[in-house]
């Protein structure tokens, strides 16, 4: 794509008077990718992400998005970039419709050629029957959609989304995630914070687990699970723990107290042996699931997503 | 802060969308500023000038109601203006995210500031125009006089403007706007001279009467009766006036959009 641009973050840092926010996240989006910051709420995503647009001001660091660096640069940048921010900011003086033509005015887009724009981008979030409504009629989905078409305007070459589904029920949330794939399948590139650890495994091509404004580790979904936790996980209650954790021990396995009862993983070169030797000690309640980001986040951190 | 550059266009499309909410609801807009004069001219300058007859200004004698006349016009300048400077631009910061949303536009934090101020003062300059056209349907302002103060209603818009957006950035709730209204706004609005000439004052408060804004707006105004003395100094007085206005409100909503 000739023009594709990537988006580098070099050596981000964010302090607060004492407290520093966010310390050296470095890494690269490139088109047609989604990159996610996954972390609990107050890990610093949506501070990374306001110095990647320009709203944060990084205490060191710099971004470069194609041939513009930030900060400095950010109006200019701006221009190929699509922002969904965590708080509805929608014009409520405004139709659904006109929230749009208007917006595209300060890209230089207006006229006719805003109301296509409009018309066209309706379509593509599936609220062309609301162009008249009052934002205020809207659901909070459709307010999501929304701002997602809003931020589409100039045909962005990446997109951020810091948070996009919270709040939303798991209707909505799918119509949002079909959506973030299709732009994904445009070429854009994507950048999308959450807490959400089904979100992050269902759209992110790459994650950075973030914690206390630190990247702890990165890599593919599936590839972090299997790295970190491996295959299969045994939820087990009922148990006394001292034999359980021998068992883990002596399998290599990991095993941690979680809610009433205990999580142990089972190793992927024979996890049915393992298996077994659970069921042995007779636990009231075992499940074999697969293993997941949740797993991952609470091996790495030793604490839950949300 | 960092300097930003701004283009035109980002000025005035942030200055646009201003305008398309006032455009869809244009009359309701346009009933206050040709009301008020209306209602004061009445009730003042018919109620009061059998009381009062004449009043002396610069050393001449002039009908009450033409006297009132400017004092009208700039009074509708300072409402008007300080009115969306504050409110409506606390309410599109700080309810409507309106600044942050523009934000995430390729617009920089000056164009979206110069943006609203300049959409305050032309508020306040429709509503100081529209009394300018009362007072000359009433045969109290020449047309042509109103022509030529067109630009001293301008600065005035911008000076006033400067200062609404600048209570805006200082306070934290909307009701705290309250407070420089009653300390600043209605006592400017009174002693400025524009309902009475601030020579009747005692001589310690025509001295604090003189300093103030509005004072000056008004004296500037009154041209077609004769040019205040000192015209030029009161042309530059608020001018300083505006652009310090102007200067400390960026100061104080800057930081409550970057961090």
């Amino acid at each position: 794509m000739a023009d594709a641009l990537s988006l580098t973050a070099y050596d981000l840092w964010k302090s607060y008077g004492d407290e520093a926010v966010v310390q050296g996240i470095s890494f690269t989006l490139a088109p047609g990718e989604i990159v996610g910051l996954l972390g609990p709420n107050g890990a610093g995503k949506t501070t990374t992400v306001g110095m990647l647009f320009g709203t944060v001001i990084p205490t060191r660091g710099f971004v470069r998005f194609g041939p513009w660096q930030l900060p400095g640069q950010g109006q200019l940048a701006r221009a190929q970039m699509g922002i969904v921010t965590q708080e509805d900011n929608l014009d409520p003086d405004f139709t659904v419709f006109n929230n749009l033509t208007h917006f595209a005015h300060h890209y230089r887009i207006t006229g006719a050629l805003a109301r296509q724009r409009a018309g066209e981008l309706l379509a593509l979030v599936n609220l062309e029957h609301r162009a008249d409504a009052q934002v205020d009629e809207l659901s909070g989905g459709m307010k999501r959609r929304l701002v997602l078409a809003r931020a589409l305007l100039n045909n962005p070459k990446i997109v951020f989304l810091d948070e996009p589904t919270t709040g939303l029920d798991p209707d909505a949330r799918q119509d949002f995630w079909r959506l973030v794939q299709q732009l994904k399948a445009s070429g854009c590139g994507i950048l999308l914070t959450t807490h959400y650890m089904d979100e992050a495994q269902r759209l992110c091509d790459r994650l950075l687990l973030l914690q206390r404004g630190k990247v702890i580790d990165e890599g593919s979904p599936s590839d972090l699970v299997a790295r970190v936790i491996g295959r299969e996980i045994a939820e087990v209650e009922g148990v006394a723990p001292d034999p359980l954790r021998d068992l883990a021990a002596r399998q290599g396995a990991w095993y941690r107290a979680f809610g009433s009862g205990y999580l142990v993983s089972l190793p992927d070169a024979d996890p049915d042996a393992m298996w077994q030797q659970i069921q042995a000690h007779r636990p009231t309640r075992l499940r074999r699931r697969p293993a997941n980001l949740e797993d991952v986040f609470l091996r790495l951190t030793g604490s839950v997503l949300e | 802060m960092k300097l930003i550059t701004a283009t035109p266009w980002g000025v005035y499309s942030v200055w646009w969308r201003h305008f398309q909410v006032y455009r869809s609801t244009w009359l309701v807009n346009f009933l206050p500023p040709i009301s008020e004069p209306i209602v004061y001219l009445l009730a003042f300058g018919y109620g009061l000038t059998p009381l009062v007859g004449d009043v002396e200004y610069l050393g001449q004698r002039v009908p009450y109601p033409q006297f009132l006349a400017a004092g009208m016009i700039a009074i509708g300048v300072l409402f008007q203006a300080f009115f969306e400077g504050a409110y409506s631009s606390f309410i599109r910061l700080n309810f409507q995210k309106t600044w942050q949303a523009l934000l995430t536009a390729p617009l920089s934090f000056t164009e979206v500031f110069l943006g609203d101020w300049f959409w305050a003062a032309t508020k306040g300059a429709i509503a100081g125009t529209l009394t300018g056209l009362v007072a000359v349907i009433a045969h109290l302002y020449d047309l042509s006089s109103l022509v030529l103060s067109l630009p001293l209603i301008v600065l005035g818009s911008l000076l006033f403007g400067a200062f609404g957006l600048l209570v805006a950035g200082v306070v934290n709730k909307v009701d705290q706007v309250n407070v420089p209204i009653f300390l600043i706004v209605i006592p400017m609005f009174t002693l400025s001279g524009t309902y009475f000439p601030r020579s009747t004052l005692p001589p310690l408060l025509e001295s604090i009467a003189n300093l103030l804004p509005l004072a000056a707006l008004v004296d500037l105004l009154r041209w077609p009766m004769g040019l205040p003395p000192q015209w030029p100094l009161l042309l530059l007085w608020l001018l300083g006036w505006m652009v310090v206005m102007a200067r400390l409100a960026a100061l104080r909503i800057y930081p409550r959009l970057f961090s």
